[in-house]
């Protein structure tokens, strides 16, 4: 069935980035969504000197720039919020801070405006977002893999996830971060370690390829840091310091481990998916600040073009968190007839699949994501 | 009442309530102080609704927000400041926002020191002399009070809290529709309600020096 499109406005505040948007469209309509308007708010300097995102730091920074970043996000669209059709906000999975911030946010917008309120698992924002930027067709196989989340999924439906491995431990985008720090590179790592590894060699320093030797597509990323710590002790204790030249083959060694394990897990994931769903010419998206890496995107791109998959990856802005994903994941989860219920309520913890063995932080409050 | 008077909501979850008063003009439609240690997040709209539903209200009809913004539980005050912030976007009216300490000191007589539990053996205080306040508020360790203090010290904390304190205090509860009164007194140009923090937050700096980055050989 088509519907009218919907026009939905996204809020965002599950970490370190305070984000709102305005998106039109239907899933599966004849014209292609479209984004009116997308607001990212960034606390990056708030938190380099910490080396990390600093959850006290962040919840301040959101309860004070959520409205504004919804007003500028209403202004750049054009439009007002009597012409939306709902709101949707981020839910959980996040810091708390933040996602409570931007659950009350969105109460007061949609009790004010009269409007029905969406709660969107983070998550399932990244999840869909191939379908808002390449109207991608489930089922499809999705890599999520950012600072916080490191997990295969088959995309089934606006609600329907499957989850056929995840790290065990560490996401890859924290090792690049904690990478940066114990190097002195700086914050975010992400693109600082990406730069010096190319002039790196990769094969100087052998850093384990953790849980390669095991079946599945789970990964472990916590050893991968460990290791790197070694080796730079080692170089320490014995010149006093890193040369340029040390620090260039450490991080090209460790980017190639991360490589090496996202590319190989992939490569399995593909298999896992395949015999789930029966289909062998689907999609592989990757999403997640770490799927900017040049040298990972481009083994992901070659193990999907192995398997004889379809590649596809959003736009950076797209791929880092953002609210347009929320807003149009609100529009699948209506499109889907999911009932809107306005007493939402923030989650920090709120696994995709739930049914699912918990990856990490299984502890009593459940499993995190 | 016309239904369509304009009225005025204030509301605080700072401590362990969701407090909050519905006025139109100085006259109190609704009032409410609902004792909770969790679960302010998922009762403050419901409880709101049901006193403007109590009222014949709706969201429509305000046309000011008070919100009170601590100091007090980080996560608490973020609650109401960001559940303000977004009412008044949507309906176009004010938020402003009232300190506790200048809530628990309303309508006092001579000098008076408001005083917030902080928890580790601090408060939060500020002075105030005929209700206006007469210096900035602080944190500060209970020890260092000055036992000397010729005044009257006021605080919200429950008597099970304040009896233990190094220095005599008076335990109130500051009236929901006091919220309205002092955001009526702030000037039209007043910013935006923001959290009341009165202490750093929580963060180490990394312990971990960066290593010594020597020149290549």
């Amino acid at each position: 069935m088509t519907g009218r499109p919907l026009t939905v406005l996204g809020v965002e505040s599950s970490c370190d980035d305070t984000a709102a948007a305005v998106v039109t469209g239907w899933p599966g309509g004849n014209d292609a969504p479209r984004i009116l308007s997308s607001v990212v708010s960034g606390q990056t300097d708030l938190h380099a000197a910490f080396g990390g995102v600093v959850p006290e730091i962040a919840a301040r920074a959101h309860a004070e720039q959520l409205d504004l970043c919804v007003a500028r996000a209403l202004a750049d669209a054009e439009c007002s919020l009597s012409d939306l059709d709902a709101i949707a906000v981020t839910a959980g999975p996040g810091l708390i801070g933040g996602v409570l911030s931007g659950v009350m946010c969105a109460r007061g917008l949609a009790a004010g405006a009269d409007l029905p309120l969406v709660g969107v698992n983070h998550l399932a924002g990244h999840a869909l977002t191939p379908r808002l930027t390449d109207s991608v067709t489930y089922p499809f196989l999705m890599l999520l893999v950012s600072g916080g989340h490191c997990q295969f999924l088959a995309v089934e439906g606006p609600d329907r996830f499957a989850r056929l491995g995840g790290s065990i431990d560490d996401a890859p985008g924290e090792a690049f971060d904690k990478t940066a720090k114990l190097l002195g590179l700086g914050y975010p790592g992400g693109p600082l370690v990406e730069a010096e590894a190319r002039d790196g060699d990769p094969e100087r320093f052998a850093f384990p390829r953790p849980l390669l030797d095991r079946p599945g597509a789970d990964m472990s990323f916590s050893g991968l840091k460990t290791a790197l710590r070694r080796a730079r002790d080692g170089i320490v204790a014995e010149k006093g310091g890193l040369t340029r030249r040390d620090r260039a083959d450490l991080c090209a060694g460790f980017q190639a481990a991360v490589r090496d394990v996202l590319v190989e897990k992939t490569r399995r994931a593909i298999g896992l998916f395949a015999d789930r769903t029966g289909r062998r010419d689907a999609t592989l998206a990757v999403a997640g600040g770490v799927a900017a890496n040049g040298a990972i995107r481009a083994g992901l791109e070659q193990v999907a073009a192995d398997a004889g998959f379809a590649f596809t990856a959003p736009p950076l802005a797209l791929c880092t968190d953002n609210a347009a994903m929320i807003a149009w994941a609100g529009i699948e989860r209506i499109a889907d007839g999911a009932a809107l219920d306005a007493s939402i309520t923030a989650r920090p913890r709120w696994p995709l699949d739930a049914a699912a063995r918990p990856l990490v932080g299984s502890g009593r409050k459940g499993a995190k994501a | 009442m016309q239904p369509d008077a304009p009225l005025a909501l204030g509301f605080d979850t700072s401590a362990a309530h969701c407090a909050a008063a519905l006025l139109s003009g100085d006259r109190v439609l609704a009032e409410r102080i609902e004792p909770m240690m969790k679960g302010q997040a998922e009762r403050l709209f419901p409880m709101l609704e049901e006193m403007l539903a109590e009222a014949g209200a709706a969201w429509r009809n305000l046309d000011l927000i008070a919100v009170g913004t601590g100091p007090g539980n980080f996560t608490g005050i973020r609650i109401s400041v960001a559940a303000a912030r977004g009412l008044a976007l949507s309906l176009g009216c004010r938020a402003v926002g009232v300190s506790r300490l200048d809530w628990i000191a309303h309508g006092t007589h001579g000098p008076v020191e408001a005083m917030v539990d902080a928890r580790q053996d601090r408060v939060f205080v500020q002075p105030f002399v005929d209700g206006a306040a007469t210096g900035d508020p602080r944190q500060t360790a209970l020890v260092s009070l000055d036992p000397g203090f010729a005044g009257l010290r006021l605080t919200d904390a429950p008597a099970t809290i304040a009896d233990i304190w190094p220095v005599p205090v008076r335990c109130i509860t500051p009236a929901p529709a006091d919220l309205v009164r002092l955001a009526r007194r702030a000037p039209a140009d007043a910013p935006a309600p923001a959290p009341l923090y009165l202490r750093a937050p929580d963060a180490a700096l990394p312990a971990d020096p960066p290593p010594v980055i020597l020149d290549d050989a």
